[in-house]
């Protein structure tokens, strides 16, 4: 699929930072800078739509509205405005979230990541991070090193890690997810846990960090 | 016209109005008993003799005559027969009497008609004709004509001249009567006119009456216009003020701001070469430049009312990441580690979602504010709907115990945590204690293990 992005913002100067933006994260930007030229577009021609709810010629709100009906293309909400019943009132219309001017370029590339991130996992069966390999399905991990063999409660962590591959996953949700309540389910025992799988991953454990106050992170490696 | 004039003269031409039509309607009557009582002296005329002389005599009866009333009426009545003067006819109204007056047409056309007493009055109303037909109807007085003066008119002087002097009493006692309602209402008068002039005085109230009661209703609206123009000078004041606080607020960092391009500007022209970290400062200071505006926002709607506008259910999972995604840049800029975590499952919470992200803005903008070059924050969501937490936290210097009742504490008073937390210091937290105090959050401080400090957000739903 395209890399377009339909952005809808009637300040110059706002507009073509946007743009600046978008263009060097590797994004194609289409700028419109009136509500009656967004009126004609057809929203799914575009991965994501980063919309301004103040335009000149209508309300961004009534965009979304417009294209909520014919697409469920991700809608990113710029509100200059902090008024909380615009903002859930755009959610409720089908936004997938917002950003509060002022804001960092790099803060909504974030926030369009996020919203192409969106189509989870879930109901996935196989998932690569990186060079490692988990099958939730047959309960396998592969390697570069081939095959590793876990015990239940590894491997219990490595999918829960693979799952939100990428994302800090905190020490106390790991306890819940994959120690047995009924022994000895504490943060020592986990990183005995963590110790031994990061051992069992070899040359591939440098993906498994360890994040400052949270816990682990299964990232897709250099 | 003025109050008492009106209801004197209106009272007069009442009274007039009322009398000429008394004196109309008792001219009436008396007009009546006037035909009644020639009819009844007619017959007694001629019952007592009078019948046999005029047909004796018809060429000259009743001969020379005055007006007549001094028979005396029969029976116990001492009332007297009006004068009168009186003519016979026979039965086709002519008379015998050459010295008697042609018979009215108009009672003859009456008495024609069947009728056996016909009456007639002058168009200048002074004079009553009577036509009686007689029981017998041969001869040459079968019909008498009696003619009498009166009785007055109801346009006489005799009826008006009393009116008016009974109007003129009214008009005189209406007068005097009304003074002490005009004073009462004159009373009402100047305390209505003093609201104009923003008087405090209350609208005094005499009596039980109607002006009572309209005084009341002055007196009521004066009150409700009264809270209304308090409210609407403390909203104006809180707007100066906010207004002012806000201009204070912002000229601060945007100082700061200048300062620090000022001094890059030099170190530039100095032909200093500079790294990407020169303008961090610069970039920090934009930044919290718009987190006051929104803190000062936030600050005056939590000032503006008690409780919160707005309740929906937030995806909290989703508050925490766009919260960290907005500091993510400074705190790269920074090179402190912000990282975050949220539970797999989301945990949708009732709040408001402008302030609660202002709040958790706060405690992570300070986090990573106050932090150290290659220190860490991490953000942890964790739990589920009904009991979670919500943990930022940092190794940075933290806060004193003995200063950390005082930043959390639950009353707010914009002004004053601005002024006790110089450059904004404390504001967030504050709002953030607020906030969270709002949403029925508990919101604890504490010392980070190996340094730093730990603000956790913690909701059970047995607490609330």
């Amino acid at each position: 699929m395209s890399n377009r992005i339909l952005l809808v913002e009637d300040d110059l100067a706002l507009g073509q930072q946007v743009v600046d933006t978008l263009s060097q994260a590797g994004f194609d930007p289409h700028w419109v800078q009136d509500g009656d030229a967004a009126r004609g577009l057809e929203p799914d021609d575009y991965r994501v739509i980063v919309l301004d709810l103040m335009l000149p010629g209508t309300y961004g709100m009534d965009l979304l509205k417009r294209y909520r009906v014919k697409s469920e293309v991700p809608v990113l909400i710029l509100s200059a405005r902090d008024d909380t019943a615009d903002k859930i009132r755009a959610l409720k219309l089908g936004a997938d979230d917002y950003v509060t001017k002022p804001f960092f370029p790099e803060e909504l590339l974030a926030r369009i990541q996020a919203c192409l991130r969106r189509p989870n996992l879930v109901g996935t069966e196989r998932i690569v991070v990186g060079t490692i390999q988990v099958d939730l399905k047959r309960r396998e991990v592969i390697t570069t090193e081939g095959a590793l063999s876990l015990t239940p409660v590894e491997f219990e962590i490595l999918a829960l890690l693979a799952r939100r591959k990428g994302s800090a996953v905190a020490r106390d949700a790991l306890v819940d997810a994959a120690l047995d309540p009924s022994h000895d389910a504490s943060r020592r025992t986990l990183d005995v846990h963590m110790s031994r799988l990061r051992s069992k991953l070899g040359s591939d454990a440098a993906q498994l960090e360890t994040v400052w106050g949270i816990g682990y992170r299964l990232s897709e490696g250099s | 016209m003025k109050l008492r004039a009106r209801l004197a003269l209106t009272l007069g031409l009442a009274t007039i109005s009322l009398l000429v039509l008394l004196g109309w309607a008792q001219s009436r009557w008396h007009s009546r008993l006037r035909v009644d009582a020639l009819a009844e002296a007619a017959v007694h005329r001629m019952d007592s003799g009078g019948r046999e002389r005029c047909e004796a005599d018809p060429e000259r009866w009743p001969g020379p005559q005055g007006d007549r009333g001094a028979a005396r009426h029969p029976g116990p009545s001492r009332h007297r027969f009006p004068r009168h003067r009186v003519f016979a006819y026979d039965a086709g109204f002519q008379s015998r009497n050459p010295d008697n007056p042609t018979f009215p047409p108009e009672l003859a056309q009456q008495l024609a008609a069947g009728q056996d007493v016909a009456s007639h009055r002058s168009p200048d109303e002074r004079r009553t004709q009577v036509a009686v037909r007689m029981p017998w109807d041969q001869g040459p007085c079968t019909v008498l004509l009696l003619r009498a003066k009166g009785p007055p008119p109801w346009f006489s002087g005799a009826v008006l001249m009393p009116a008016f002097l009974v109007a003129l009493a009214v008009i005189l006692v209406a007068l005097f009567s009304a003074g002490p309602i005009v004073r009462r209402v004159r009373q009402l008068t100047e305390s209505v006119q003093k609201l104009g002039s923003n008087s405090e005085e209350p609208i005094r109230v005499e009596g039980n009456d109607e002006i009572a009661e309209l005084g009341t209703a002055f007196e009521q609206s004066r009150q409700t216009i009264h809270a209304q123009l308090a409210s609407l000078r403390e909203r104006e004041a809180a707007l100066r003020n906010y207004i002012a606080n806000t201009s204070h607020d912002v000229m601060l960092p945007l100082s700061v701001l200048q300062g620090h391009l000022v001094a890059l500007q030099q170190r530039i022209e100095a032909g200093e070469t500079l790294d990407a970290q020169a303008v961090v400062p610069s970039i920090e200071e934009s930044q919290y430049l718009g987190s006051l505006l929104h803190n000062l926002n936030a600050a005056a709607r939590l000032e503006a009312r008690e409780g919160l506008a707005h309740r929906d259910p937030i995806d909290l999972n989703r508050l925490v990441d766009r919260v960290v995604d907005r500091h993510r840049p400074i705190a790269k800029r920074k090179r402190i580690a912000l990282e975050v975590a949220v539970p797999e499952h989301t945990i949708e919470f009732p709040g408001d979602l402008t302030l609660l992200e202002q709040a958790l803005g706060n405690i992570v903008q300070n986090a990573v504010r106050y932090n150290r070059a290659e220190g860490h924050v991490a953000v942890i969501l964790d739990g589920v709907e009904d009991a979670w937490v919500l943990r930022v936290v940092d190794d940075g210097p933290g806060i004193a115990e003995s200063d950390r009742d005082r930043v959390v504490e639950h009353s707010f008073r914009g002004t004053e945590a601005r002024t006790r937390h110089p450059h904004g210091m404390g504001l967030g937290l504050h709002i953030a204690s607020d906030v969270a105090q709002r949403h029925g959050l508990r919101l604890a401080l504490s010392d980070t293990e190996g340094g730093g400090l730990t603000v956790e957000l913690r909701f059970a739903k047995r607490d609330t």
